[in-house]
């Protein structure tokens, strides 16, 4: 197992699409958070959410801090489909032909990477956050427990989403349909879901992850509350569900498939 | 006499509408090179794939050193296979395939150097491999191969897309292989290549074994290309 796991992390250490997905990753992250300042203290601000002198505004911006788990979610689904897409699949089972084996191997990487995606783009995203925050002094004060809360949900959230990556792909196997399929659904139709049918959105991973943050972001126009959320311990027992759901559903379609 | 290191046992895979191996039954001899002959579509690659585990056979077994190959301990170290000329990341250089395969399976990366100067790739060993020729593909598959220093080799096509420099250079390397007495399964279109190198044939069609023997046994005094004809398509036509 040690040694198929330091085989694991030399693949993704030596490609560098994983270095251009991280450092997108950061830049993703950076935008969450700069953006709504910009946005949040515009005159024209149409979305109903505080500015930064308030605490509320200040939520609004750094919860967005745990947002590059997309990025951890192509990780996973990277870790798993680039074996088929390239073919390596053959030469990772002719090393370890017990293939429950390589699925942990590949479950723990991709867990790993996911919790370098998050860390990562918390640090780009935190720390331009405050930068921008600079040009509209005054502004509340960033508290520690909030930067705490969106740390906790970014660590939770790589680790999980990685796990899930390595299920999708697994279960898709074609690397553009999974990646693809992963963009839409976490950036259009779970972002809908989350936003505007919180009683099944919050039960799925992004409204897990949000209720994890745990952050009011005040009356808005989208009339969000973080009431309507799970609150962190079953938001975080959910995104471990997803975890295991994830990892099983590897494993079953991995085990029984033939390599042609 | 030798004894048997390879053995297909009423091996048999269907494919939803496709037989594509039926009842199968063979020994590949341990310490010599075994042809593995065959129209396309005949099944050999399905056999090869139930042998190294990758493909479950629907009944019966393929079985090396009396056992599945996932029953093998450390399995590279006695087996290598080239099944295809991908079995590496594009985005990786030669070394870097190299190590992601030698420290899954423990093995020294001094190996590498090695392996990499039996399969002539030293001027490539940092190159990326998407920028490899179909040739040296090839090579550096047979370098994973080589990786665990094995017994037995089992090769699907490994002279597909060479140029004759190329072929050349195979059968040079398969005779020095076969030279330090390891068990060789090899399959392949190249009749003439194959009746210089190896010593046993095998004959798959359909899914069904249709010869065995030893070279001569099965040439019977004639070319090998033609023994083969009269074995697969004029005898089913």
């Amino acid at each position: 197992m040690k040694n198929l796991l330091q085989s694991e992390l030399r693949k993704l250490v030596y490609l560098r699409a994983n270095w251009l997905l991280l450092l997108w990753s950061g830049l993703f992250a950076a935008l969450g958070t700069v953006a709504p300042i910009f946005v949040l203290n515009s005159e024209n601000n149409r979305m109903g959410f505080s500015g930064t002198t308030t605490p509320e505004g200040i939520n609004a911006v750094f919860a967005n801090a745990a947002g590059g788990y997309l990025f951890a979610l192509i990780m996973g689904i990277l870790v798993m489909t680039n074996e088929y897409r390239h073919g390596t699949a053959v030469g990772t089972f002719l090393v370890t032909p017990k293939r429950s084996t390589v699925l942990y191997a590949k479950l723990i990487a991709a867990a790993f990477a996911g919790l370098v995606v998050q860390i990562f783009s918390y640090v780009m995203a935190v720390s331009s956050g405050f930068i921008a925050l600079n040009f509209f002094e005054p502004h509340a004060p960033v508290p520690m427990e909030l930067l705490w809360k969106v740390f906790r949900a970014s660590v939770l959230s790589g680790l999980v989403l990685g796990i899930v990556g390595v299920g999708l792909g697994a279960l898709v196997k074609n690397q553009v349909a999974a990646v693809t399929g992963a963009v839409i659904w976490t950036l259009i139709v779970e972002g809908l879901v989350v936003a505007f049918v919180e009683s099944v959105g919050k039960y799925l991973p992004a409204g897990a992850i949000t209720g994890l943050v745990d952050v009011d972001f005040g009356k808005n126009d989208f009339n969000f509350s973080i009431a309507n959320y799970l609150t962190p311990g079953p938001a975080i027992l959910v995104l471990l569900a997803y975890a295991a759901a994830f990892s099983i559903l590897a494993m079953r379609t991995t085990l029984r498939r033939d390599l042609d | 006499m030798s004894s048997s290191t390879i053995e297909f046992r009423d091996l048999s895979k269907q494919y939803k509408d496709v037989l594509a191996v039926s009842n199968f039954n063979a020994q590949i001899l341990s310490g010599r090179v075994t042809g593995f002959l065959g129209p396309n579509g005949a099944g050999k690659s399905t056999a090869l794939r139930c042998l190294l585990g990758l493909v479950n056979p629907t009944s019966g077994e393929a079985l090396i050193n009396g056992g599945p190959y996932s029953a093998l301990h450390d399995p590279i170290k006695k087996v290598g296979a080239v099944l295809d000329s991908r079995g590496f990341h594009p985005g990786l250089t030669a070394m870097q395939n190299l190590k992601v395969m030698a420290s899954a399976s423990g093995i020294d990366f001094g190996r590498i150097a090695e392996v990499l100067k039996v399969v002539d790739l030293e001027g490539a060993t940092n190159k990326r491999t998407k920028g490899f020729s179909l040739g040296m593909k090839q090579r550096l598959s047979l370098a994973i191969a080589m990786l665990g220093d094995p017994e037995i080799l089992i090769l699907d096509e490994p002279a597909n897309g060479l140029d004759p420099i190329g072929i050349v250079w195979l059968r040079e390397f398969l005779q020095k292989l076969a030279s330090e007495g390891r068990t060789i399964l090899v399959s392949s279109h190249q009749l003439a290549e194959m009746q210089n190198t190896v010593d046993d044939v095998l004959i798959i069609n359909k899914g069904v074994l249709v010869a065995q023997g030893t070279i001569d046994e099965i040439r019977q005094g004639k070319s090998l290309e033609e023994a083969f004809l009269d074995l697969t398509l004029r005898r089913s036509a």
